[in-house]
């Protein structure tokens, strides 16, 4: 094997390279699907059934929804955009009620210090924490929003005071999200006073989430304002069908890789046979059988394909963090690397199986008089 | 003038060879075709999608919306509207009537008839239909929409993707029952559009102004014309850009993502078959280390064999780029795909294989660099003492 160590670096680097893209594709695939199954199922969206977010439903929809059974929590929400400064810095601002424990029929996470602030006043917001970092807000400041929403004082900017910042656990989590108090946006608003884009809905139980959902939508059949409700596991699988094909091109990719590798090994293994004929043909003049000879050749190129396969895998764990910027949560489980490191096998096999036959039908005779 | 004699008869040397050498020259050339198919064809995809999206867009149109609105979040008054129909640089219909709509949007879900998949998609309420309705757009089949009717127009797309737009058929948006009363074509556009009356819309979603204005200039020069007269009035809070730019902008973010995706994975693959060209390459070297050396012998200088080791190595990568960008265009021109919610057919265009080719040309020139410099190196008397 290290009789060229040129050629074996450079068939070591070109599966490494080839099972980089294995596991970034692969990793992409299962971290997407681990985050759909992350995603709770216990947490509904009650939202209009015709145009999703878009039209409010009237506030009184609340009190109805709480009684339904299995509820254990209702709140409001309310989404609107707005920019910090330049319209280019987008930031999403979600208008919650800091009712007791509503960070529950969230995603959200916030320290109790400033949970108990954000309780507190009427034009407290939490911020996330990149764009705290990004604009230099600390607590305490109060932040200009321009929106397209209007307010009483006829303008539309809005004005909040920074009191903490939180996390966010959602299958694709806005990194520019501030959450304001509904009420005060409710009635500083200069229309639409006493509507919602939607309600968060707490269940007891995820298995009581299909009869729930069902008994909340029926409260307001057949009337102008009906409601689809749904959880938030649904909602991320459907994005995941919006994204459409990917698991078609993946595999249409990682075919593509395996067959041009394919040649490059398969050539490399027949040269090395090749070269080595008078080597092999010693080796079985002093004893070693036909199938000694088989195996050796091919546990060679296996040894070479798995040892890169590894190192490839490895490589790819470090782009992660890279490709993160768009698809957060992208993991490597056991099956992935499982599967990668059977495929670097067959591949080894397969490269191997003709220079492995031909090498263990070796004439030694006329193999030792080419020389 | 020697130089290239010998350059050239060294090139024919090494081509004349290749037949005794079909491995390594397989290597190199499905090496490249793998790369180059899977590059062209996700390219495919942004150009696809920026093609459709391009081609139904007049260049003597523009998109008026509030300042710094992101996607369709604007809202613009009816006073504002009546303003903005004064403005010099529209066209005007003969009875004087500016060419100008005004355009909301609501999303409205439709289910795909292959998978029962739920899909939102724009209701388009826009306040002049024949605006909308400019050729090559047309009615294909029943008649327009009329106002206050709650009556809608579908594209011909919407008919074959998803569930309830035959003519005549009946659509509950917001509580109110609507009728499909016409099907059209918007010209090269696949993607499923639903067109009814701004006012109608309005009403039903309460709402109190339009998202966009739509409006068609003399010619696509008034644009100076028209824009300079939007600033000179800092009140309105509005800004214009061309239809061709706003639709641009529109679709930045998903074609940055997929051009992002097509060239990581392209690259990727070309630096994996660029190592499969080298090993290929030192291989051929190292098999023709007595003729080289053989050739060194008789007068043939070092920077000929570089240079046509090297040309041999692009020469090799060329075939595997045709082929791999014959490959993508058999494969997948004029597919018609949805990711992402959209509906666009691929397009492999000329230009993407002028692309192909160029990223399957610098392969070959980077996998031919060090082994044409160790077949300049060959050591000849060594070389030729070798067995």
């Amino acid at each position: 094997m290290w009789r060229k160590p040129g050629r074996t670096v450079l068939i070591f680097l070109q599966v490494s390279v080839a099972f980089v893209l294995f596991g970034v594709l692969q990793g992409l695939k299962t971290g997407i699907e681990h985050a759909v199954q992350a995603a709770r199922a216990d947490l509904l969206i009650v939202h209009s059934r015709q145009d999703f977010i878009f039209s409010g439903l009237p506030l009184g929809l609340l009190e109805q929804i709480r009684a339904v059974p299995g509820v254990k929590l209702a709140t409001p929400v309310e989404l609107f955009g707005s920019y910090y400064q330049k319209p280019e810095n987008g930031m999403l601002i979600v208008a919650v009620r800091p009712d007791k424990d509503w960070t529950d029929a969230f995603t959200f996470a916030v320290a109790p210090g400033p949970l108990a602030a954000f309780g507190r006043s009427r034009t407290a917001a939490l911020v996330t924490e990149y764009a705290a970092h990004k604009y230099g807000w600390k607590i305490g400041d109060r932040i200009p929003l321009v929106s397209q929403v209007a307010n009483k004082d006829r303008t539309t900017t809005w004005a909040f005071d920074i009191v903490g910042t939180f996390t966010d656990s959602d299958f694709t989590p806005g990194r520019y999200k501030i959450l304001v108090n509904y009420d005060y946006y409710d009635q500083a608003r200069l229309s639409n006073t006493g509507t919602v884009n939607h309600f968060n809905v707490a269940v007891t139980d995820a298995n009581l989430a299909v009869p729930v959902a069902d008994a909340i939508d029926r409260l307001s059949s057949n009337s102008s304002h009906e409601t689809k409700t749904e959880s938030i596991r649904e909602l991320a699988q459907q994005q995941v069908q919006q994204i459409g094909d990917l698991d078609f091109l993946v595999h249409a990719v990682v075919s593509a890789v395996l067959a041009a590798l394919l040649f490059g090994t398969a050539t490399m293994m027949m040269q090395s046979v090749r070269e080595r004929t008078p080597e092999l043909a010693v080796l079985k003049t002093l004893g070693f059988t036909d199938r000694a000879v088989f195996l050796l050749v091919l546990v060679e190129a296996v040894l070479v394909c798995l040892a890169a396969a590894a190192c490839g895998l490895a490589l790819s764990l470090l782009v992660f963090p890279f490709a993160a910027r768009f698809v957060s949560g992208l993991t490597m489980p056991p099956v992935t690397v499982a599967t990668g490191l059977a495929l670097a096998v067959a591949l080894a096999a397969v490269s191997a199986a003709i220079p492995a036959v031909r090498a263990a039908r070796l004439q030694v005779a006329s193999a030792l008089a080419e020389r | 003038m020697s130089f290239l004699r010998q350059f050239l008869a060294l090139l024919r040397i090494n081509l004349e060879g290749e037949r005794a050498r079909l491995g390594s020259v397989l290597t190199i050339v499905v090496g490249v075709t793998c790369t180059v198919a899977v590059l062209v064809s996700m390219l495919a995809m942004g150009t696809g999608a920026r093609l459709q999206a391009q081609g139904d867009v007049h260049d003597d149109e523009a998109i008026v919306q509030a300042q710094g609105a992101q996607g369709f979040d604007s809202n613009i008054s009816r006073d504002q509207m009546v303003t903005l129909r004064d403005l010099p640089g529209i066209e005007r219909d003969k009875d004087g009537e500016p060419r100008i709509a005004g355009i909301v949007f609501v999303p409205f879900e439709g289910h795909r008839r292959d998978s029962g998949r739920r899909v939102f998609f724009p209701l388009i309420g826009s306040s002049d239909a024949k605006f909308e309705l400019r050729p090559p757009a047309h009615l294909t089949e029943g008649r327009l929409f009329k106002p206050g009717l709650h009556e809608m127009i579908a594209t011909n797309a919407c008919v074959g993707q998803f569930d309830g737009f035959a003519l005549g058929a009946r659509r509950q948006v917001h509580g109110v029952d609507w009728t499909v009363v016409g099907h059209y074509d918007q010209g090269q556009s696949l993607e499923c559009v639903v067109l009814t009356d701004a006012e109608t819309v309005m009403s039903l979603f309460n709402r109190n102004g339009f998202n966009r204005i739509s409006v068609r200039l003399r010619a696509p020069a008034d644009f100076a014309t028209f824009n300079r007269a939007l600033e000179a009035n800092p009140a309105l809070k509005l800004e214009a850009r061309p239809a061709r730019e706003q639709v641009e902008a529109d679709m930045k973010q998903f074609n940055g993502l997929l051009n992002f995706v097509s060239y990581f994975i392209g690259s990727i693959m070309a630096i994996g078959a660029t190592f499969g060209a080298v090993n290929s390459l030192y291989s051929i070297v190292d098999a023709r280390r007595r003729e080289l050396a053989t050739l060194r012998a008789i007068g043939f200088g070092s920077g000929a064999v570089v240079a046509a080791t090297l040309a041999e190595s692009v020469l090799l990568a060329l075939p595997g780029a045709l082929l791999g960008a014959a490959l993508a265009w058999l494969l997948f021109h004029r597919m018609a795909v949805s990711p992402f919610g959209f509906s666009f057919r691929l397009d492999v265009t000329a230009r993407l294989a002028e692309i192909g080719v160029a990223w399957a040309l610098l392969m070959g020139f980077v996998g031919g660099l060090l082994p044409a410099q160790r077949a300049a190196r060959v050591p000849i008397t060594t070389a030729l003492r070798a067995t």
